[in-house]
């Protein structure tokens, strides 16, 4: 099952903050929905456990994150890969960080998540739904937490 | 004259089925049932990939999980020399746990032991695989290009498993040619699933001498001792298979799946029992599924109907594995039958073969081997002619039935059919459903613009594998086999190597003794399924149990009717040739009054047996000289909305051929369960792949089985046409109306959408089907 989404956040934050922050794998770990633990291995590597629901398929799901910002400083891509209950999740996600203004920052991000398993066959049906807010909830935690620390 | 009552005429008796108050109150005794001290229990751990190289596997969090002792993959597997164990007809390997990739979504990756059902799924969600996603191949067609390469472990380096073909393919192509007509089409008949309502499950266990006791939901529990034993490389007498009671198997408890030959590693490593149930969605998922036929078909004809030839390509899709669970010599199984019960000239079917990264299988799911698929393949195909021609298709039919006099009749593709008489049977069946007002209904309706069908399906099968120069598994001739103990008070016990899952015997085959031996069926008992006292039997499946078991119990009993003979002679104080069995018990030929009763010749055997051997018992096997050949006439009317493409099945008559009947009660039964299930196949079921290889049919929500609500009404009938090679004239009955009912389901459907110009739906025939069908035809109309 393959899904695509696309979305954009506009953040009352400069974009070297923004991308200080994005660049940090302890805090983009934190942005996550229902996230339970995240462990970072090295500046662009961290698992991060989370809890998921997919329909009737529920519980703690365990994700790689790889961070693969570009030489620029205006685009952040991350490769996701994980699962649990038998399940696999890959994901990519990206974002162009763009200035929009003084003290704005725009990300406007895509991403695409390919299920295998369990969470594609039972969860299928709401399967559209619940990976376009893990993904866009993600970058919106993103924005909210850059907000508050504004 | 004896004083001794006989129990007169067990054959074509309704008894009640003596297995049932255990049933009906709950008592059966399945594996699952089963605790042994200190057993643990088993899951597997399953890939979420159809196709993924295995980079990683670590057990290191799983081992730490409260409970959990031990854990397996394929790499320890391998080092034992396990990793591998042989399909059942010899020439490709299935992987036990992963080893270096998977193929499936599914596939067993490793297995977790621990000391309770919880704490062993527990295990399993903590072992960390890491996979590399590979090029999915999810159908035949793409498999076919050998662009990714599926098995590089075959020394034949393509996904192309085998080229199979019969009959005259140069005679049956200039057949074609030179026809006034031919109709061609392509019929998929989806992948489906037996779904037995028990799924797999097995408990290994060593004894203190080292003994393995496999307790395990097998329709053939000796093939399992063998191939155990081959697998292991544990010696045969070491090995103790025995099969409880069954919930259903149609077929998918016939394989050897990797889940019990990891269960006999756990226990044997571990020393404790180990138990492996699968959940529903392990069984949907990974053991056998049925069909999944990309069959090409073409009919030729002269303008009269009078059919020229047959020509019919298929492309199988395989799965992972080639774990169809054929006989060796015939990897498309009874496909050949395909010319079904018409009087072709000439033929010629083909099957290609191909792997792909769905789930191993094609195993003969309430069919003798990919009949169901011939079965419609050839009756939609002669409904396709009818429309063609403009013909009714009853009188198409007719015109191109073997009829009665051609029997033994030599088909265009080898086959030898043993009897049959085809046109009695449909006349029956018109009789009964009334075609003749079925047909005025049916006009009046379509003048009113409403969807009416009416459809046939005049299917023969051929069953009851197998005679032994054409039959083995693994090597194993497919004879049966039967030994019969009658004790000194006159009841007995009866050992087959076969094994019921729902089929009756511990009734039918007790009734076919008495009916032998003239005593009583309710004092018979009849034991199967127990490797260490049943002979050696190839088990049940194919509707092969009564063609082969059941003529070899009527034969073993006749051998102790002939030893009875002996010690009746010394009773009844005359000479052995002086005695004759008449009226279910012996008598001097002549003297009506002196006789002597099956019972008291079996006290005599114990207690007066003058110089004959004592004891009353006999063993035999039997390989059967042919296979043989059930038909039926199935009739399905249906409605159809023209709104919402909703499909109402009226009514179903299914006039069975099945030859002698032992117990018309069972039978019915038989024939109900069968429909029902060619009803779920017809109309809702098939395992589906997305174009990434996820199977979306993973449990009862999405793969459906019909519940008496939806299933209709059955009507059942019957005629009798003996077989003339089997003992007591019994054909098999199990599949039939799995095999004959979907073609007459389909046939309906299109009969009624006929008027729009809609030729072929492919199966499940679901609402949405029908409704785009009919909102396509609309549009062409403008």
């Amino acid at each position: 099952m393959n899904l695509q989404y696309t979305g954009e956040e506009t953040i009352p934050a400069d974009k070297a903050i923004v991308w200080k922050s994005i660049n940090d794998p302890a805090w983009v770990g934190r942005c996550l929905p229902d996230v339970i633990d995240v462990i970072v291995h090295d500046p662009t590597h961290f698992d991060a456990i989370a809890q998921v629901g997919v329909g009737p398929v529920r519980g703690k799901f365990k994700f790689k994150f790889e961070l693969m910002p570009s030489a620029a400083g205006d685009r952040m891509d991350m490769k996701i890969t994980g699962g649990g209950f038998g399940s696999a999740i890959d994901l990519t996600a990206g974002a162009d960080v763009v200035e929009a203004g003084p003290g704005t920052t725009k990300l406007n991000w895509s991403g695409q998540a390919i299920a295998r398993g369990p969470v594609a066959a039972v969860g299928g049906r709401v399967l559209d739904a619940q990976a376009q807010k893990l993904i866009s909830q993600t970058f919106a935690n993103v924005r909210e937490r850059l907000t508050a620390a504004g | 004259m004896s004083t001794e009552t006989t129990v007169k005429g067990s054959m074509g008796v309704p008894m009640k089925r003596k297995e049932d108050p255990r049933f009906i109150q709950g008592k059966g005794n399945y594996v699952d049932d089963l605790s042994f001290p200190g057993m643990l229990y088993m899951a597997i751990v399953r890939s979420p990939y159809p196709h993924a190289e295995i980079v990683n596997i670590d057990i290191s969090e799983a081992l730490l999980v409260p409970g959990v002792k031990a854990v397996i993959t394929g790499k320890d597997l391998e080092a034992a020399g396990l990793g591998w164990l042989p399909t059942f007809h010899g020439y490709d390997k299935q992987m036990v746990l992963a080893i270096g990739k998977v193929l499936f979504q599914y596939q067993e990756v490793a297995a977790v032991f621990a000391e309770s059902r919880g704490a062993a799924a527990d295990g399993a969600e903590a072992v960390q695989v890491e996979y590399n996603p590979l090029p999915v191949v999810a159908d035949p067609f793409t498999s076919k290009t050998d662009a990714v390469l599926l098995r590089p472990d075959r020394e034949s380096k393509t996904n192309h498993i085998y080229h199979w073909e019969v009959g005259d393919r140069d005679k049956t192509t200039q057949a074609l040619a030179a026809s006034d007509t031919v109709v061609k089409q392509r019929m998929w008949f989806p992948r489906c699933h037996p779904a037995p309502l028990e799924p797999c499950g097995c408990v290994a266990q060593f004894d203190a001498m080292g003994r393995l006791h496999f307790h395990v939901t097998s329709q053939a529990p000796h093939v399992y001792r063998t191939a155990i034993s081959i697998v292991t490389g544990i010696p045969e007498d070491k090995i103790h298979v025995i099969s409880p009671d069954i919930g259903g198997g149609f077929g998918n408890k016939v394989p050897v799946y990797p889940g019990y030959v990891c269960a006999i590693v756990g226990a044997l490593k571990i020393g404790r029992p180990v138990k492996w149930i699968e959940s529903r969605t392990e069984n949907l998922t990974s053991t056998g599924f049925a069909r999944d036929y990309h069959m090409d078909v073409e009919i030729g004809a002269t303008k009269d109907g009078t059919v020229t030839a047959l020509k019919v390509s298929t492309l199988a899709d395989h799965g992972a594995f080639d774990a169809a669970a054929d006989p060796t010599k015939y990897p498309a199984g009874m496909f050949g039958i395909v010319t079904g019960s018409y009087t072709f000239p000439v033929a010629h079917a083909e099957v290609d073969a191909y792997f792909t990264n769905k789930a191993p299988g094609g195993v003969a799911y309430r069919c003798s081997f990919r009949v169901t698929e011939a079965s419609y393949a050839i009756e939609r195909g002669m409904d396709m002619l009818a429309d063609e021609l403009g013909l009714d298709p009853v009188e198409l039919r007719k015109k191109n039935f073997v009829k009665k006099e051609q029997f033994p009749y030599p088909s265009a593709l080898g086959f030898t059919y043993d009897s049959g008489d085809y046109h009695h049977t449909l006349e029956v069946a018109l009789e009964k459903i009334g075609y003749k007002d079925l047909l005025e209904e049916q006009a009046r309706k379509r003048a009113k613009g409403e969807l009416m069908g009416i459809g046939f399906s005049t299917f023969t099968e051929v069953v009851g594998a197998g005679p032994s120069k054409h039959f083995d598994i693994l090597g194993i001739k497919m004879f049966d086999s039967a030994e019969i103990r009658i004790h000194p008070t006159g009841s007995g016990i009866v050992r087959a190597g076969t094994k019921s899952q729902g089929q009756g015997h511990e009734t039918t085959w007790a009734q076919i003794v008495a009916e032998e031996l003239g005593l009583d069926p309710q004092n018979i008992l009849v034991e199967e399924g127990d490797t260490d006292t049943a002979p050696y039997g190839l088990g049940t499946y194919a509707s092969r149990s009564t063609p082969t078991a059941g003529a070899a119990i009527a034969m073993a009993a006749r051998r102790i009717r002939e030893r009875a003979r002996k010690i009746a002679a010394h009773l009844l104080e005359v000479g052995e040739g002086d005695v004759e069995w008449k009226d279910y018990r012996f008598q001097v030929k002549g003297v009506p009054s002196k006789t002597v009763t099956m019972k008291e010749v079996a006290f005599a055997a114990y207690t007066n047996m003058g110089q004959n051997e004592p004891g009353l018992e006999a063993t035999q096997y039997y390989d059967p000289p042919n296979m043989t050949f059930p038909h039926g006439t199935y009739i399905a009317v249906v409605d159809v909305d023209r709104e919402t493409g909703e499909v109402k099945v009226r009514r179903f008559l299914a006039v069975d051929d099945c030859g002698t009947i032992i117990n018309p009660m069972i039978v019915e039964g038989q024939v109900h369960g069968g429909l029902t299930e060619g009803f779920a196949i017809a109309f809702m079921q098939e395992i589906q792949y997305d174009k990434d290889g996820n199977n979306l049919n993973t449990n009862f929500t999405d793969y459906l089985v019909p519940t008496s609500l939806e299933s209709p009404h059955w009507e059942t009938a019957h005629t009798v046409t003996p077989s003339p090679h089997h003992p007591i004239g019994a054909k098999g009955v199990g599949e039939s109306p799995n095999v004959g009912s979907p073609a007459a389901f389909v046939n309906a459907v299109i009969d009624a959408l006929s008027p729009l110009g809609v030729r072929h739906i492919d199966m499940p025939i679901t609402r949405d089907k029908v409704w785009r069908a009919i909102r396509d035809a609309d549009a062409k109309k403008g």
